[in-house]
Parts: structure tokens; C-alpha cells; sequence
């Protein structure tokens, strides 16, 4: 039996998630060199949409970890989107005079979140509350502050410089800037900025899932009285996927102002609080890359149908959400994966065993 | 302090206790009969509001009948519900809860491209009672007897009839229950449609108050949400009482202080305290003090 | 009869521990001690407390009355993951083990990240082979028989570095020859200095490895001594089987 700890790299491959051998990363370095060359080959137009679209995927495998690997069905992803949005834009905006001010600024949006959330988990984690507490108090969460937000229209509303601005949202916020180069939504060095952060966050949280702390958060999903009676601080260890996940959001949430230099209070009320978890149950809560997968498609539906029936958008979420819950639990993109590995001319994978 | 603005206070109180029982109750009751979190459920209440608003205006029937025509009609769509959809979740609360998120953005944005942004309400009855200076708006407080007797109702179900007695049997250990001859799944039925018709009578109820539109139900729920987590599933009338009475004592005050979105964070934050020390609620902190006297009893 | 090597301190100590549920008094005013790397059954009729004993000192249950002393450290109020960092880890009655993970993911969890112990690996190595478990390693836990179920869940207690191991019926529902191999193995366990609390039902076993044995009845000791000296103890003999 080995026993050596599992060191960094050993970790990007293991049995909490799909994707192993050759083929795999082959085809993956394959889809990463062609996302670094788009900005030759695509338009601006293009190459603001696709980063639109990817920005949200650090919020979508935060929920991915929180629920997949660790039990924890959250609503709240879209309200620490917001807060670290506007968050971001009152001290981005106070700061403008500020070397690397939008640094500091999204520091502070993404420590807002993360302290949001430790506060929260420590009443429900530590008070070992049943599971379906959680979403609930965080829809009322997001319906709170979507209310809050919506009735901040005025002169009187302001923090510093910066007006709150009501239902309109808040607008002219600063991209984020490192001396002249700035992240702004059009640009290429966003682009980058997305595709970098996307994909650090994956590749780090596939090995977070995959060490042996990965392990001992899937266990306590599996089996919480067990986790405790091995000697792990449970309650302490849920706090911090937690705030994890919570930071991930803030992180797209960061990104997002600097893409499109504006945040209002529907990115964080029911609607908004409910896409993470259709991007998550689609694409299949067992794999982090199932889920970068469903959601940068799911923006991309969204986004084909503001076009041409935005009406309908939420509808068609709502009936597949549930046709998927109904006919799909695991997840499309997870159950298609496991079609592919089960088929005979494909290479087994390395790790045979499964775990959910 | 005169004896009208003491009489206005305790109407503003047992208002609320009306409203944060309305809202609650039909959730609280299939949460602790069917162990499932119905997130459907402000949509359930809009559905019964629109019927009502549909059948008093557009149908020409009377206020009374068209509540009616909502409760009934909400209670069958309970019923469907429960059978293609909870059905399959009974083991899995949170499964239950992302599949009926589902219903309830069908059911919201369904109506909204139905019936577009708004619609015209029913005139609210215009009874008011005057009282040392205060005047009180009579139908609040037909609605405050509804909530009592849609209680008493309840109760007398529970502890009073045989299917009361199945169904606490259900609660408390459903597969004995089944070997004894109780059929779970009626029961599980039949609950999730009283439930549902509770929603449906609350939007009937509340429709003569408020605005007509598709989002409706967000104004019910996120005081629902609350009242069920700080009631706890263990005993769904005593944690709709106790649940209600304490939240409409802080909500009360800060609402008509602050304003109604102080009022809302007040319980917010009220649940997060209530349930770090009573995780289970205040219903199942009731039932273990039940549980240590019985101790006390033996011994 | 004291049979506990009453030198030095003791390695746990129960003192008046009361735990009624609803109507039934579980524990009743209970002393118990036990010795460094002793090796202990408890036995009794059903009902007697046995494994509400095991809940409390491995903290699943918090006592109503009484103390519990680890090492001369109060524990009474430690919850139960301080407990298991302390060197107290129990086996469940109902087999718990992460039945979706393989053997080599249950190991790895309980195993809490010190890989490079070297002395709890070797012991680990040596526990897996001897229990037949080192060929499964990539074997889904739930997949196995019930019996390497139960061995796997003591290589999980294992993994922790325990100085007391609880055992609850470690043998329910084995084969004669897998009940053997268990009081061998643990026989081993014990003489490598591991502390062992075992309740069983089954007396062949109790015998194989029996030095000293605790009868419990009505949440209390009732008797105390060698194998020997409890099976001829007529009072036993009449909780177990009634007046004759």
C-alpha cells in the first residue's frame, strides 16, 4: 500500500473527476491552445461574448464543489457575485487616484464575499442545521439584497463617490487595470485575464478535489458522523468550501463589472440566484468539468436567446432544469461522459474506480 | 399610551401572525408530512391569486366562490404535482428542492407570457372599523380569522380524525406505519394537495391586497422560508405558531419603525441565530423538551 | 475479582456515568476503568447498555450525569473528533465505512494526511495483509463482504494512531474461520500494546480472546473477572438465561 502523499502534480489526475489519460489531456491541450489563438482569428465582438461567457465559470464550480463534492446545495453564488461586484465598483470607483486601486478593489470585493460567507456558515454549520436550511436562507439572502440594492436610487445612497444607484444599477465602474493596461470588456488582454483565471481555477480545484483533503470533503458528504468519529473538525472544514465557493463567485463576480463596467441588483435576485444551480444540475454536480462545460454552453443559450426571444429564456431554463432533475439527475454532460467511457474502442482510464 | 394605540399595536401584530401563517403553513405541513421543501410553493400561492382575480373579473363569479374555484384549483395542481414530480424525491430534500425551483420558474415565467407583466386586482372589500382613534381594516382581520381556523383546522386533522392519526404515524416512522396497514403514498398525496390548497387559499385570500404580477409569490415566500426554518418540520402546527409569534414580535416593531426591508433582515437574521442554537427549530426543541419530561415521568 | 493491572494510571476512566433516553435508564451510575494496553470484553443480555457505553466515551452521546478521564484528561465534554485526535477510535456496530469510495480512498481519508508515519504505516501494512485486505485496495467499499467491511472499518480505526480501540461486535455475522482470524488478529493488535474494548455476543470468540471480561446489566457492572470466573458465575448464567 502506498502511503507517500500525493504531491501537486500526482493530484491533477485522480478518481474524483472524469478526464484521465492521454486522449483526454490531449484533446484538452488541444481546446486550450485554440481558446489562447482565438484573438487572431476571431472578432473583437467574438472575443467579448466567449469571455462573457467563461467569466462565469469560477461561480459555477465553486457550486460544483459545494454541492457535488460536499454536500451543500447553496443558492447564494449569486448574491456573493453581486456583493463583490458592488463591493468592487464603491472601492474601485473611491480609488482612481490609487496605484493598482482596482487590485485593491477587487481584493476587497472577493474578502467581502469570503467574510459574508464565514459569518453565514458559522450559524449554519456550526449549529449542524439540516440541509435544506441552507438554500433557503440564502434565496432569502439574495431576495434581501436584491431588495436593498433595487431601493438605493438617489444622491442619498452613495458610498464615498460612488452612487449605488437603485434599480439602474451601478454604472462607470473601472475595469481592472495593472498601470495602463486595462481589463476592459472588449479588449484582448481581458480575453486573457478570463481564460487564465478559468482556467487556473479548474485546474486547481480538480487538484483540491483529487488531494486528500478533496477526499476528506467528499467523505463528509458521504458520510459526516464518519468524517467526525476520523478526527476531522467537520463543521470548521465546511466553513471552508464554503468560503471557497463563495470567493470563486466573487472572483466571476470581479470579472464581470470589469467586463461590462456595470452591476445592478438583478444579478443577484432569484433569477440570477437560480442559473448557477441549472448550470451545476445540467452539466452534472459530480464533475468540475462537466460544469465548466454546461455552463459556458448555457451563457451561450442564454445569451442566443436574448436575442431572439428573451421572453422565453427563463421558461426554457425552468423546463430544463427540471427535465433534467427528472430524467438526468447526474447531470448531460456527466452522463454522456460515462456513454463514452463505457464504449469498446475506447482506452480505460487509468483510476477504475467511481465515486460520486 | 392610550388604549387605541395599544389596540393598533396588537392588530399590527396578529396581522402579521396572519400573514407569516398564511404564507407558511401549507409548506410547513408537507415539509413535516412528506419531508420535502416544496420551493414551488410562492408560485402555488400566485396560481391562486390569479384564479381568484381571473374568475371574480374576467368570470364574473363572486369574490367567495372564486377563492373557492382557487383553492380547489391549486389543490388538483398539488396533486399532479405531487404525482410527476415530488414523487420521485421523497429520499432525496434536496433533489426536491432544485426539481420544484424547475416547476416554480415554469410556472412564473409561464404565467408571465400568458398573461403579460400585470393584471388588474379585485377591489378589496371596504370594511374598516374605527377605534380610539385608529381605524382597522376589516378584511385584515377576516384574513386573521382565516389563518386562526385554517390552524384549528389543521389541528383538529392531526389529533382528531384517522387519517390525522395515519399521518402522524407516517411522520414519526412511515414504514411501520406501512406494515400496519397505512397507505403511505395516499397519505403523502393527499398531503401535498391540503398543502398546495393552503397556498392557493393564501393567494385567494391575499389577492384583493396586493399586485397582480407573475413574481407575486417572492413577497410569501421569503417570509415562509423563514417561519419554516425557525419552525422546524418536527410538529408543523406547533412550529407554525411558535415560529409565527416570535417573528411577527421582532418584525413588527422593526417594520413599522424602519420599514418593511428592516423588518425582513430582522428575521433573517433572527433564523440564523434561532436555528444555531435549535437546529431543528423551535418544533423540535419542543418535542425534546417533551421527550425529557416523559424521562422525568418514568423515573 | 479485579483483574485490571490496577498499577499506574488507568487509561480510561468512567465515573457515575447516568444517560437515560425518554423512559429508559441506558447507563446507570457506571464506573469502569480500564489499563494501559489492556485487552477487555464487555458482554451482557440486550439492552444492557453496551453500546450507549461505547456512544458515550466515544462522544456520540453526551452522558446526563458523570465524567469520562482519557489519559487522565477529561473528555466529558470534548466532541467526538477531539476525542479520535486524542487516541480513542470506535467501530460501529452498523458497519460505517464511505461505501461509493474504494479501500484505497477509505484509507486515505482515514489515514488524515500523515502519510509518512512511518510505524502507523508499517502497522497498517502488516493489519491489510493479515486481514486480506491489501488485493482490494481498488475495490469499491460497498462492494465488499460484509466481513471485510468490518475489517476495513478497523484498519480505518487503525489509521487514526489509537491508544484505545472500541470494537462493537466486530464479528456479527461472520464465518467460524473469519471469527478466528479476528481474535488473532486483534490478539496481535493488543500485544503490539494497542489498548482493545470489544463488545460481542459471541462467546466462541469471547473465549479465543477473553482475558478479562465485563459483564453489563441494566446499565451497570455487574460482574468482573477471567472468562472462567464469569461463565461459572451462576447470577450470569441467570441474566442471560433467567431463573432455573
Amino acid at each position: 500500500m502506498r502511503y507517500a502523499k500525493l504531491r501537486g502534480w500526482q493530484t491533477l489526475t485522480g478518481p474524483q473527476e472524469i478526464g484521465h489519460g492521454p486522449i483526454f489531456w490531449s484533446v484538452f491541450a488541444l481546446v486550450v491552445l485554440m481558446l489562447l489563438g482565438f484573438p487572431l482569428a476571431g472578432s473583437a465582438f467574438a472575443l467579448s461574448n466567449l469571455a462573457n461567457f467563461c467569466l462565469y465559470v469560477p461561480m459555477g464550480i465553486g457550486l460544483a464543489l459545494l454541492w457535488g463534492y460536499s454536500g451543500v446545495l447553496s443558492f447564494g453564488q449569486a448574491a456573493f457575485f453581486a456583493v463583490a461586484g458592488y463591493v468592487y465598483g464603491i472601492l474601485a470607483g473611491n480609488l482612481t487616484d490609487v496605484p493598482f486601486g482596482t487590485l485593491l478593489a477587487a481584493a476587497g470585493g472577493i474578502g467581502a464575499c469570503a467574510v459574508l460567507a464565514a459569518v453565514f456558515g458559522y450559524f449554519v454549520f456550526y449549529g449542524q442545521v439540516s440541509g435544506w436550511i441552507i438554500p433557503l436562507l440564502l434565496l432569502v439572502l439574495s431576495l434581501i439584497l436584491e431588495t436593498f440594492a433595487g431601493q438605493t436610487a438617489g444622491y442619498q445612497w452613495r458610498v464615498g463617490s460612488v452612487l449605488l444607484g437603485g434599480y439602474n444599477g451601478m454604472t462607470g465602474i473601472p475595469s481592472l487595470a495593472i498601470g495602463s493596461l486595462e481589463f476592459g470588456g472588449a479588449a484582448t488582454p481581458f480575453y486573457y485575464l478570463v481564460m487564465l483565471l478559468m482556467l487556473g481555477a479548474y485546474l486547481g480545484t480538480r487538484m483540491l478535489v483529487n488531494s486528500h483533503y478533496g477526499h476528506v470533503v467528499a467523505g463528509i458528504r458521504d458520510d459526516i458522523e464518519r468524517t467526525r468519529t476520523l478526527g476531522y473538525n467537520v463543521n470548521f472544514i465546511q466553513i471552508q468550501i464554503f468560503v471557497l465557493a463563495a470567493a470563486l463567485a466573487g472572483l466571476s463576480g470581479v470579472l464581470y463589472v470589469s467586463w461590462g463596467n456595470y452591476i445592478s441588483p438583478s444579478s443577484m435576485g432569484l433569477l440570477a440566484a437560480t442559473l448557477p444551480v441549472i448550470w451545476v444540475a445540467v452539466g452534472g454536480r459530480s464533475s468540475l468539468l462537466a460544469v465548466l462545460l454546461s455552463t459556458i454552453a448555457l451563457r451561450w443559450l442564454a445569451d442566443a436567446l436574448a436575442v431572439k426571444g428573451g421572453e422565453y429564456a427563463f421558461l426554457i431554463m425552468g423546463i430544463l432544469l427540471l427535465a433534467t432533475m427528472l430524467f438526468f439527475p447526474e447531470g448531460i454532460v456527466v452522463m454522456l461522459a460515462h456513454r463514452l467511457r463505457h464504449r469498446p474502442s475506447t482506452r480505460r482510464s487509468a483510476a477504475k474506480s467511481e465515486s460520486r | 399610551m392610550s388604549a387605541g394605540y395599544l389596540v393598533n399595536l396588537l392588530y399590527q401584530y396578529a396581522d402579521s401572525i396572519a400573514f407569516l401563517l398564511l404564507a407558511a403553513l401549507g409548506l410547513m405541513i408537507i415539509l413535516g408530512v412528506v419531508n420535502v421543501i416544496n420551493l414551488a410553493h410562492g408560485e402555488l400561492i400566485m396560481m391562486g391569486a390569479y384564479i381568484t382575480t381571473l374568475a371574480a373579473n374576467a368570470g364574473h363569479v363572486s369574490l367567495p366562490l372564486a377563492m373557492l374555484l382557487a383553492v380547489v384549483g391549486v389543490g388538483l395542481f398539488g396533486l399532479l404535482l405531487e404525482r410527476f414530480v415530488i414523487r420521485r424525491f421523497y429520499n432525496d430534500k434536496l433533489g426536491a428542492l432544485v426539481a420544484t425551483w424547475g416547476v416554480s420558474l415554469i410556472l412564473s415565467q409561464g404565467t408571465l407570457l400568458v398573461f403579460g407583466p400585470s393584471m388588474q386586482s379585485v377591489p378589496l372589500p371596504t370594511w374598516t372599523l374605527a377605534y380610539g382613534g385608529y381605524s382597522f381594516g376589516g378584511y385584515r382581520l377576516l384574513l386573521l380569522g382565516v389563518a386562526v381556523l385554517a390552524v384549528l383546522g389543521a389541528w383538529w386533522m392531526f389529533y382528531h380524525t384517522r387519517f390525522g392519526v395515519r399521518t402522524r404515524a407516517t411522520m414519526q416512522n412511515a414504514a411501520m406505519a406501512r406494515a400496519l396497514g397505512a397507505d403511505t403514498r395516499r397519505i403523502y398525496m393527499l398531503t401535498f394537495g391540503a398543502g398546495s390548497a393552503l397556498a392557493g387559499l393564501t393567494g385567494a385570500l391575499y389577492a384583493p391586497t396586493t399586485t397582480i404580477v407573475p413574481l407575486m409569490g417572492t413577497q410569501f415566500v421569503d417570509v415562509a422560508f423563514i417561519t419554516v426554518v425557525v419552525g422546524g418540520g418536527a410538529n408543523p402546527i406547533v412550529g407554525a405558531l411558535t415560529s409565527a409569534a416570535l417573528l411577527a414580535l421582532i418584525s413588527t416593531p422593526l417594520s413599522s419603525v424602519f420599514g418593511t426591508f428592516t423588518g425582513r433582515i430582522g428575521l433573517l437574521i433572527a433564523a440564523l441565530v434561532v436555528i444555531r442554537f435549535f437546529p431543528r427549530g423551535l418544533s423540535g426543541y419542543w418535542q425534546e423538551i417533551r421527550y425529557r419530561q416523559m424521562t422525568k415521568v418514568a423515573s | 475479582m479485579q483483574v485490571a493491572s490496577s498499577n499506574g494510571p488507568a487509561l480510561l476512566r468512567a465515573e457515575g456515568l447516568t444517560k437515560s433516553f425518554g423512559g429508559i435508564l441506558a447507563v446507570d451510575h457506571l464506573n469502569f476503568t480500564l489499563a494501559p494496553g489492556e485487552l477487555r470484553c464487555l458482554i451482557g443480555p440486550n439492552g444492557a447498555g453496551k453500546s450507549t457505553l461505547f456512544n458515550l466515551i466515544s462522544g456520540l452521546t453526551r452522558p446526563d450525569e458523570g465524567r469520562i478521564l482519557f489519559k487522565d484528561c477529561d473528555i466529558t465534554r470534548l466532541p467526538p473528533y477531539r476525542r479520535v485526535r486524542r487516541g480513542l477510535c470506535q467501530k460501529f456496530q452498523t458497519t460505517r465505512v464511505y461505501r461509493g469510495m474504494t479501500v484505497a480512498q477509505n484509507l486515505l481519508i482515514a489515514g488524515g494526511g500523515a502519510t509518512s508515519d512511518r510505524q502507523r504505516n508499517g502497522r497498517l501494512d502488516w493489519a491489510l495483509a493479515a486481514l486480506h485486505l491489501d488485493a482490494e485496495r481498488s475495490v469499491t467499499a460497498g462492494a465488499l463482504p460484509h466481513s471485510h467491511q468490518q475489517w476495513l472499518e478497523i484498519c480505518l480505526a487503525l489509521a487514526t494512531v489509537p491508544e484505545l480501540l472500541l470494537l462493537d461486535e466486530p464479528v456479527a455475522g461472520m464465518t467460524p474461520e473469519e471469527t478466528k482470524l479476528t481474535a488473532r488478529f486483534l490478539d496481535d493488535l493488543n500485544r503490539q500494546g494497542l489498548a482493545v474494548l470489544v463488545v460481542e455476543h459471541d462467546m466462541t470468540f469471547v473465549r479465543e480472546i477473553g482475558r478479562s471480561v465485563t459483564v453489563l446489566h441494566y446499565g451497570r457492572i455487574f460482574s468482573e473477572g477471567t472468562l472462567d470466573e464469569i461463565e461459572a458465575n451462576h447470577e450470569v448464567r441467570r441474566i442471560y438465561l433467567g431463573e432455573f
